[in-house]
């Protein structure tokens, strides 16, 4: 039954076109006119050949040029002939000039870029049939474009290590790789982590770490991508599939709150990688983290929960939809009969569409007692907001509280080049987590971080959202200058949730007050999202016992975690690959999440669910388009939440744990074949990986 | 003969080494003058009026170079390049063993002149005696307060760095040298942005070869008009050449420039007896032959690239009759294909596929087909290179295997490769 609800959220969208989209103008620029290929155009002075053909819709090939890596001079593929330079001149380090009469098509500069191309062949392998890059290798489009159709080598072609196991992440084939040293540079300039390099000389020359360790670190997989040929190749990726037979869907990532955009590559169903978008210049600057790109498997692991489970006194049982749905309805009206309070809580890890549905069927049955807040974190809107630009361009980048590092990796690399290339100063006032890689000052305090604020620019502070008290220090001495905060949430949908009303209002109980009113033996029944307080909570011990005391928990999970292991009903969810809405990103960015699969046969949707309940009550519902268009309308309009104390005085247990990493908060990377195996090979630290 | 000995005075005679008989014989009177009674600008139009040119290779005018410099109020910076790994060059490590007082001289009289504070030479892995050598030249003069802190009394101060590279022909690039300098990976840089703009640690800098350097101190002695009244129109002044190959007395001569190629040869004694003369490599591994039609020419700048080569950093090496230039090709681009750092494609993979394609005619087994392979291949790669060891490839190669086919035709074993 609970299958045919024709309740989906929709197409594909856009970024949604809401008051979150913040246009800058551009800033006046010294305009230059030149004419490339017979077409005149004026561009900005400064701009490279290689830009200035793109507006011209005319594409200069390159291998070591990449927008975000700049200029490198190495593969000299780029070749354009200027007019009055005698040499054909690489357009990747050429900028445009007055006048300048510029041709990227003609006999001589093909046959420039077809002697690179044909050097660039004599040593490489042609194992194309075998290569992962085969069908989207810029070697191939470009030996066809400007290659002989005919070799002159007479000679053996120069063996070099194949199948070179680079680290976790990736195997390196150093026979196919054209030494444009995009991966070397990524690393230094992006990543800031400087580990690859090229090792010896000449045609020798191969890529390697440096120190010879495995390339590790939580960046590694975009230079899959960078890699113009099949040289980096992802271990998840290797031999599975060729790209004409991918269905490609574009979505927004949700394993962190970051909210990259994403393509999801997916084959007969399954989802075989996760590809950056070049584009996303707002959100991801282009990249992904690897918790983003390989952290997928998940979807379809043996243990996902594929059935309602009921716990007949300690024994699950599976049950179908139809009783699921009514025993979680009897049990919130015999709560509220006997009563009893009931409550909600998540929605950081649902959709807005289902955070909002969530909050709006539990108040219509009549209760305030809704709460996102299921970990440490407090607050997830910050008092005055900006965007990931904005970072990129402050003056002072102040951290206090849980390594963004971690949290919000993507964002990181922005921290990254504001600091490394901008200028920036980065502050921190560390937990005790191990020293970022780039130039920053610790201070033992918040006091002491904003006194070593300078006097002038813009101020971004990046926050955990953990500790008030902390928050509200910030808000004060940012009130009186140009500051602006981004708080890197735990949850990924954090801000949506909290935008979209799942807080309790009226005199409503939150989280904490509600484990309270459990001990009290004063909750009836509880209904949680894709949340693992028995994990989670500020005091885990706290959440258990509250569960323990209640009568009737459902869980609504795609796995058996703690929490789900205490429930009376176990819902089996969707996860976010497999089904469409939005979510809100720390920088209150509102985000499309586009369905690429089919959930498991069995299990449903958060709002799938929701519905589901609400019939149950017979209560009237929201058409798909009122939904979408009061989310967007919340999204756009949620300001800041006042700073809250969440569960009183127990709020900040200090609970002993080990640092987080990327691979920790969802709950889903111990649950990836994928992942386990990287594991397995002890390439990520088994005690950071939760359980 | 018109033998002269400038920089070369007093080698084989007087232990120059020894700052005591370099300061007797004049030493460090220049430097200690234009310290006291010139300004950097004085110094800077001496050597832009002499019409000194660099001595490195590329003979780019030392004024003009200096005068590229920005006024921007960043650090400047001088780099002498003693890296000398060009084959057939051997004069300024000559220079750095046997005068090195001199060398110092002129790294000082050249840092005054572009208001550097720090200067630096780079001297090659290999010259570890040379290395050891300058480095007590440097200690003595700093004894007898040359360069520090306050020099003579006045407020310009000035600190001199002495580095040993570890072995690389691509570190005398001078962008591969300041990577090196700065303990990266000896490649070259892209240009632009050029050293005089963002040089050593990013700083406005200049690169200048050892002789061009010291050069600077007989133009303070004698005047720029004693120098630029030396040589040909537009080469001026006097030149280190380092003679090798089928000679009699291959050595350093010091001559004026313009003296005639075949003037050259009979310096350096003549042809071996009963030989004929075959071809000159006038400028280094890096430029083409030149031959018995040339053997009249000025050897100056101008003239050498009239003749299709260059005069380069001043290595000149005889061929006669019995030299085989099958080899001789071989051995040049190997030695190109073995120093290229590899960054780019055409230097980097075409040197190497020539390399192989030659040993096999050296062993006897060339193909037909590789003839048209290594004219085309051979004459394409070069102006497409980020620097110039990738376009010194073809000079030497293209220029013996179009005189000479015949020795290479003569060792082709088949039409074509048979087989895969
Ligand atoms: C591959 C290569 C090797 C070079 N090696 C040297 C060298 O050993 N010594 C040198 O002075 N210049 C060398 N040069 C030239 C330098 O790049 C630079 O032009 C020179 O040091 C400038 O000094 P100058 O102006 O005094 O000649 C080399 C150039 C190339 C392309
Ligand atoms: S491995 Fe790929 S990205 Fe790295 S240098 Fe080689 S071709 Fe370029
Ligand atoms: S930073 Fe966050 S949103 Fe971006 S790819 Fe990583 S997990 Fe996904
Ligand atoms: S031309 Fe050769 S030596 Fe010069 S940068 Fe290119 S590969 Fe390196
Ligand atoms: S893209 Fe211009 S040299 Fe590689």
């Amino acid at each position: 039954m609970a299958q045919n609800f024709e309740f989906s959220l929709g197409e594909r969208r856009a970024l949604a076109p809401t008051g979150v989209i913040r246009l800058k103008m551009a800033d006046a620029q010294e305009l230059v006119n030149l004419t490339i290929d017979g077409v005149p155009l004026s561009v900005p002075k400064g701009t490279l050949l290689v830009e200035a053909a793109k507006q011209i819709k005319q594409e200069i090939p390159v291998y070591c040029y990449h927008t975000k890596l700049g200029p490198a001079g190495l593969c000299r593929v780029c070749l354009v002939e200027v007019e009055g330079m005698p040499k054909l001149q690489i357009g990747c380090n050429t900028p445009v000039a007055e006048g300048m009469v510029v041709h990227t098509q003609n006999a001589k500069v093909n046959a420039g870029r077809g002697m690179v191309l044909e050097l660039l062949l004599v040593n490489h392998p042609l194992d194309c049939p075998i290569c992962d890059k085969g069908g989207e290798c810029d070697l191939q489009d470009y030996a066809m474009a400007y290659g002989r159709g005919s070799s002159d080598v007479a000679d053996p072609k120069q063996s070099k290590p194949k199948g070179v196991d680079l680290g976790p992440t990736i195997v390196l084939d150093e026979e196919r790789c054209v030494v444009c040293q995009r991966c070397v540079r990524y690393d230094d300039i992006i990543a800031a982590e400087s580990q690859l390099v090229v090792k010896d000389r000449g045609h020798n020359d191969i890529i390697a770490t440096a120190t010879g360790d495995p390339y590790a670190h939580n960046f590694t997989g975009n230079v899959t991508e960078l890699c113009p040929v099949g040289a980096l190749t992802s271990k998840t990726y290797r031999f599975k599939s060729r790209p004409w037979d991918l269905v490609r869907t574009q979505t927004s990532c949700t394993q962190c709150a970051v909210g990259c955009q994403q393509f999801v590559d997916q084959r007969s169903g399954s989802l075989l990688r996760a590809q950056m978008v070049e584009s996303d210049d707002r959100v991801s600057d282009g990249w992904l983290c690897d918790r983003g790109r390989y952290n997928i498997g998940f979807y379809t692991a043996d243990d996902r929960i594929t059935q309602p489970l009921y716990n007949d006194n300690g024994t699950f049982v599976q049950v179908g939809w139809d009783d699921a749905l009514s025993m979680w309805a009897k049990a919130i009206r015999e709560a509220q009969t006997a009563g009893k309070a009931i409550g909600a809580i998540g929605g950081g890890r649902l959709l807005n569409e289902e955070a909002y549905l969530l909050q709006h069927v539990f108040r219509a049955i009549g209760t305030q007692n809704l709460d996102w807040r299921a970990g440490r974190q407090a607050v997830a809107t910050p008092a005055r907001t900006g965007t990931y630009q904005d970072l990129e361009k402050a003056a002072a980048i102040l951290m206090i509280g849980e390594t963004p590092e971690e949290r919000a990796p993507v964002m990181w690399l922005r921290v990254i080049k504001a600091v490394t290339r901008n200028g920036a100063k980065l502050i921190r006032v560390a937990t005790a987590d191990k020293a970022p890689n780039i130039a920053h000052v610790d201070a033992k305090s918040v006091e002491e971080a904003l006194s070593l604020l300078p006097a002038q620019g813009q101020v971004v502070v990046v926050w955990d959202g953990i500790d008030t008290s902390v928050g509200a220090k910030i808000r004060d001495a940012m009130a009186s200058r140009n500051g602006m905060g981004l708080i890197a949430s735990e949850q990924p949908n954090a801000r949506g949730a909290e935008a979209m009303g799942m807080l309790p209002a009226s005199g409503g109980m939150d989280t904490g007050a509600m484990f309270d009113a459990a001990g009290r033996g004063e909750l009836g029944a509880l209904s949680l999202f894709g949340v693992n307080p028995v994990r989670n909570f500020s005091n885990p011990e706290r959440a258990r016992a509250a569960l323990e005391a209640t009568p009737f928990v459902v869980v609504s999970e795609l796995f058996m975690t703690e929490t789900a292991r205490l429930a009376t009903l176990v819902l089996p969810a969707r996860g976010a690959y497999e089904k469409s809405g939005t979510v809100v990103n720390i920088a209150g960015d509102l985000l499309p999440v586009n369905a690429s699969v089919q959930g498991p046969v069995g299990t449903l949707s958060d709002l799938e669910m929701l519905v589901g309940l609400a019939q149950q009550f017979g209560l009237p519902l929201p058409t798909v388009e009122e939904l979408e268009r009061t989310v967007i309308e919340k999204a756009a309009t949620a300001g800041p939440v006042a700073l809250r104390e969440l569960h009183g005085e127990a709020a900040h247990d200090t609970i002993a744990r080990p640092a987080r990493t990327i691979w920790d908060g969802g709950g889903t990377a111990a649950h990836d074949p994928r992942i386990t195996r990287m594991l397995a090979d002890k390439m990520i630290p088994t005690e950071l990986v939760e359980a | 003969m018109p033998v002269t000995k400038v920089l070369t005075e007093g080698i084989g005679e007087a232990n120059l080494r020894d700052i005591d008989v370099y300061r007797q014989r004049g030493g460090y009177v220049q430097w200690e003058r234009a310290v006291r009674e010139l300004t950097p600008a004085q110094v800077m139009e001496a050597a832009d009026k002499s019409g000194l040119r660099g001595r490195g290779g590329a003979g780019f005018p030392t004024g003009r170079k200096w005068g590229f410099l920005p006024n921007n109020g960043k650090p400047r910076y001088l780099v002498c390049n003693c890296d000398e790994a060009e084959p057939g060059t051997f004069k300024d490590h000559m220079l750095l063993e046997q005068t090195p007082h001199l060398v110092l001289e002129g790294i000082l009289l050249g840092a005054y002149g572009i208001g550097c504070t720090h200067a630096y030479i780079y001297i090659r892995g290999e010259f570890k005696e040379g290395y050891e050598i300058f480095t007590k030249a440097l200690a003595d003069a700093r004894a007898a307060g040359m360069f520090g802190k306050k020099l003579f009394g006045t407020d310009y101060s000035l600190e001199v760095t002495a580095h040993r590279g570890a072995g690389a022909y691509i570190c005398g690039e001078e962008t591969g040298l300041l990577n090196s300098l700065e303990g990266k990976r000896g490649e070259p840089r892209l240009k632009p942005p050029f050293p005089a703009i963002a040089g050593l640690y990013g700083m406005p800098t200049v690169v200048n070869n050892v002789e061009t350097l010291a050069y600077l101190v007989p133009v303070l002695k004698n005047g720029a008009e004693w120098f630029s009244s030396v040589g040909t129109e537009r080469s001026k002044g006097y030149k280190i050449v380092s003679v090798s190959g089928h000679v009699q007395k291959p050595g350093n001569y010091e001559m004026p420039l313009g003296t005639t190629v075949r003037e050259i040869i009979e310096i350096a004694g003549g042809l071996l007896p009963g030989r004929k003369f075959a071809a000159v490599q006038p400028g280094g591994q890096s430029s083409a032959c030149i031959f018995e039609e040339h053997l009249d020419y000025p050897y100056d700048y101008e003239s050498m690239a009239k003749a299709g080569s260059m005069l380069g950093s001043g290595a000149f090496t005889v061929f006669d009759d019995s030299t085989d230039f099958v080899k001789a090709a071989f051995n040049s681009v190997r030695f190109y294909a073995h120093e290229s750092c590899g960054q780019c494609t055409p230097c980097r993979e075409g040197g190497h596929w020539l390399e192989r394609v030659l040993h096999r005619f050296v062993e006897g087994r060339g193909l037909a087909s590789d003839l048209e392979m290594i004219e085309r291949v051979g004459t394409t790669i070069t102006g497409l290179n980020l620097c110039a060891l990738g376009d010194s490839i073809e000079p030497f190669l293209i220029s013996v295997f179009r005189r000479f086919k015949p020795q290479f035709e003569a060792r082709i074993q088949r039409e074509e490769a048979v087989g895969v």
